[in-house]
C-alpha cells in the first residue's frame, strides 16, 4: 500500500540530472576499484591502476602472504605483493588475470579547489561512495616518513573504514588519486595520480623506493645567543642529533649523540625537513658536507648517504 | 559539467525542501525527546520510527507549527517502525510522494528532512553510499549524509523529494535509513491484522 501522494514531483530537473551524474561516475569508475583482502579486520579498497596492476594503501597490507583480491565483476583471485613504499603510503599488487577494466586517470589539472569530487570505496562486495569537494591544493610536501607527494590535497569529505587505497573520482568518473587516511592521522589526504605513477614506475621496477639514509634523529634547538654571536652563526637554530643509528651512515662518519647541525651541503638548517629534502634515492652513495657544533665548537663532517633500510612491517594506523 | 546549473540546482533544492516540509511533522511523546515523522496519507496516517512513538500518545506538531493530537496504532520494535494516527479535522495534510528504493544507485543524490537537534524543518543534502540488500530487497539505505538523534522518524528523499527511507539511525558516521518497500510491507500487515479483528456480521 504506498501512500495515497497527492502530487509526484516532475522529472528531468538539474538535482535528478547531478543524481544520475554521480551515480554513472560511481558506476564507472567502480568497474576498477577492487577490494582487498589483506587484513584481520574489514577489507581495504584498491584500484586496477594498469592491466594486472593493483594499487592499494600500504598500511592496509598486514599480511605478504595469501593476498585475495575482489573484483567489480564478483570473481576472486590471488594477489602477490610487488613491493611497498611507506614514506606514501601506497603498495602495488599483481594479479594474473583481472577481466574489469583499469582506472581511467586524470591528468593533474582536474584537481581544482571547489571540484566536486566523490570517494570510492569496496570494503566488501559493492562499491561504496562518498561525496565532498577539494578544499584544499597546495604544492608538493613531504610526508613525514620522508616521501614526496606532488601537491597537497585535502578534502571536505568523509572517509569511511575500508576507504583507504580506493579513488578519488570526479563527476565524469575519472580517477584524480588514491585516498588514504595513512598520512595525516585519519584525515582525507590524496595521492595524486603523478606521484602515484612514479611509485608504481619504481615499485614495478625495483620491487622498492629508495630513498637516502643518514641513520640520525633530529631535533630542532635554539643555540644560545652567546654562541652564536662568537661563532657568527647565519641562524640561531640548529638540529641536535638525538639519536645515532649504530653502524648507519651518521655514526660511521664519527657524528655522536648531542652534536648539533647547523649547516648541510652549505645551507643553514632549522628543521628536519632540510635534512630529508636532500637525501631522495638518487643521492645514495654520495657525499654530504655538513657544518656541526660540539662541545661549542664548530666541526665538519662529511657523511656517505646510505639507503633507507626497509621497514619490517606495516605500521598499524588509519583506516 | 554542472558548473553553469549551481544557480538552477540551489533553487530546485528549496523548492524540493519547502515541499517535503510540508510533508514531515516532529513527533513529542511524554518523557522523550522529539522525533520525526512523515505525512503517509492524507487521512492522517503518520508513519515514524518505534524508538520515537514510545508511548501511546503523541503530540503531532504540522510543519507551520499547528498541533494535533495522535494516537500510536501500530508499533514494530523489529523493524523500528510506529504508525501514528491524527485525526485531521478541517487540517489538510500534504502526504508524502513515495519512491522506489529498488532504483537506488549508489551515488544517487538524496535529501534528509527532519528536526536534528530539535532544529525544526532542517535540510541536509549527500549521496546513497550503498543499499544493502537481503533476498534481492533492499534491507536498509546507508547514506552519506549528516544526520543527528532528531532526524529519526524523518524522511530520506531521492533527487525528486520522493521519499525512498525512513531515517532511523546512524552507524559509522553514515545515516541509515528503512526503505519505503519495507514500510509498504508494515502497513500492509497492519491493515490484514486490523481486518482480520474487525467483526464480521454472521
Amino acid at each position: 500500500m504506498a501512500g495515497p501522494s497527492t502530487t509526484t514531483p516532475p522529472a528531468g530537473g538539474v538535482l535528478e540530472s547531478l543524481s544520475n551524474d554521480l551515480a554513472g561516475a560511481v558506476d564507472r569508475a567502480g568497474q576498477s576499484v577492487v577490494a582487498i583482502h589483506a587484513r584481520r579486520r574489514i577489507p581495504a579498497s584498491g584500484v586496477h591502476w594498469r592491466p594486472g596492476i593493483i594499487v592499494a594503501a600500504h598500511h592496509t597490507i598486514q599480511r605478504e602472504e595469501d593476498i585475495t583480491i575482489s573484483l567489480a565483476d564478483g570473481t576472486t583471485v590471488a594477489a602477490t605483493l610487488v613491493g611497498r613504499d611507506p614514506t606514501t603510503d601506497l603498495a602495488v599488487l599483481k594479479v594474473d588475470e583481472a577481466k574489469v577494466p583499469v582506472a581511467s586517470l586524470a591528468d593533474g589539472s582536474a584537481i581544482r579547489v571547489g571540484a566536486l569530487v566523490l570517494a570510492l570505496g569496496r570494503p566488501g562486495s559493492a562499491v561504496t561512495a562518498s561525496l565532498g569537494v577539494i578544499s584544499t591544493v597546495g604544492s608538493e610536501w613531504r610526508t613525514w616518513h620522508g616521501g614526496t607527494i606532488d601537491r597537497f590535497v585535502r578534502l571536505d569529505l568523509s572517509i569511511y573504514d575500508g576507504f583507504s587505497g580506493g579513488p578519488l573520482v570526479d563527476v565524469g568518473g575519472r580517477v584524480l588519486g588514491v585516498n588514504t587516511s595513512g598520512l595525516s592521522r585519519g584525515a582525507a589526504l590524496v595521492i595524486p595520480v603523478s606521484t602515484v605513477n612514479r611509485v608504481v614506475d619504481q615499485l614495478v621496477k625495483s620491487g622498492r623506493v629508495a630513498r637516502g639514509y643518514l641513520g640520525l634523529g633530529m631535533q630542532a634547538v635554539r643555540l644560545p645567543a652567546r654562541l652564536v654571536e662568537k661563532q657568527s652563526l647565519p641562524n640561531d637554530v640548529g638540529l641536535m642529533v638525538v639519536s645515532a643509528e649504530p653502524g648507519g651512515p651518521g655514526d660511521t662518519a664519527g657524528i655522536l649523540i648531542g652534536d648539533v647541525l647547523i649547516a648541510v651541503a652549505d645551507k643553514p638548517v632549522g628543521d628536519p625537513a632540510d635534512v630529508l629534502s636532500l637525501l631522495g634515492g638518487d643521492q645514495i652513495g654520495k657525499t654530504l658536507s655538513t657544518r656541526i657544533i660540539r662541545a661549542g665548537e664548530p666541526k665538519n663532517v662529511s657523511i656517505t648517504i646510505g639507503e633507507r633500510p626497509r621497514e619490517p612491517r606495516a605500521a598499524r594506523r588509519g583506516r | 559539467m554542472i558548473d553553469a546549473s549551481i544557480g538552477p540546482l540551489g533553487g530546485e533544492l528549496e523548492a524540493l525542501a519547502t515541499t517535503l516540509r510540508r510533508s514531515v511533522v516532529e513527533v513529542h511523546t511524554r518523557g522523550a525527546g522529539a522525533g520525526s515523522g512523515i505525512i503517509w496519507s492524507a487521512h492522517g496516517v503518520i508513519v515514524t520510527n518505534a524508538h520515537v512513538a514510545r508511548s501511546d500518545h503523541a503530540t503531532v506538531v504540522l510543519w507551520d507549527g499547528r498541533e494535533l493530537d495522535g494516537v500510536v496504532t501500530a508499533h514494530d520494535p523489529r523493524r523500528d517502525l510506529a504508525t501514528i494516527a491524527v485525526d485531521p479535522g478541517s487540517v489538510t495534510l500534504a502526504a508524502a510522494a513515495v519512491g522506489h528504493p529498488t532504483d537506488l544507485r549508489t551515488g544517487d543524490v538524496v535529501v534528509a528532512l527532519g528536526h536534528p537537534w530539535g532544529i525544526t524543518g532542517s535540510i541536509a543534502l549527500g549521496i546513497v553510499h550503498a543499499v544493502e540488500t537481503r533476498r534481492g530487497a533492499p534491507r536498509w539505505i546507508r547514506a552519506d549524509i549528516r544526520l543527528a538523534p532528531g532526524n529519526s522518524g524523518g524522511p530520506l528523499a531521492d533527487a525528486r523529494g520522493r521519499v525512498v527511507g525512513v531515517n532511523t539511525l546512524i552507524a559509522g558516521g553514515l545515516g541509515v535509513a528503512v526503505p519505503t518497500t519495507t514500510v509498504s510491507r508494515f502497513l500492509e500487515q497492519v491493515e490484514a491484522r486490523r481486518a482480520r479483528s474487525r467483526p464480521r456480521a454472521a
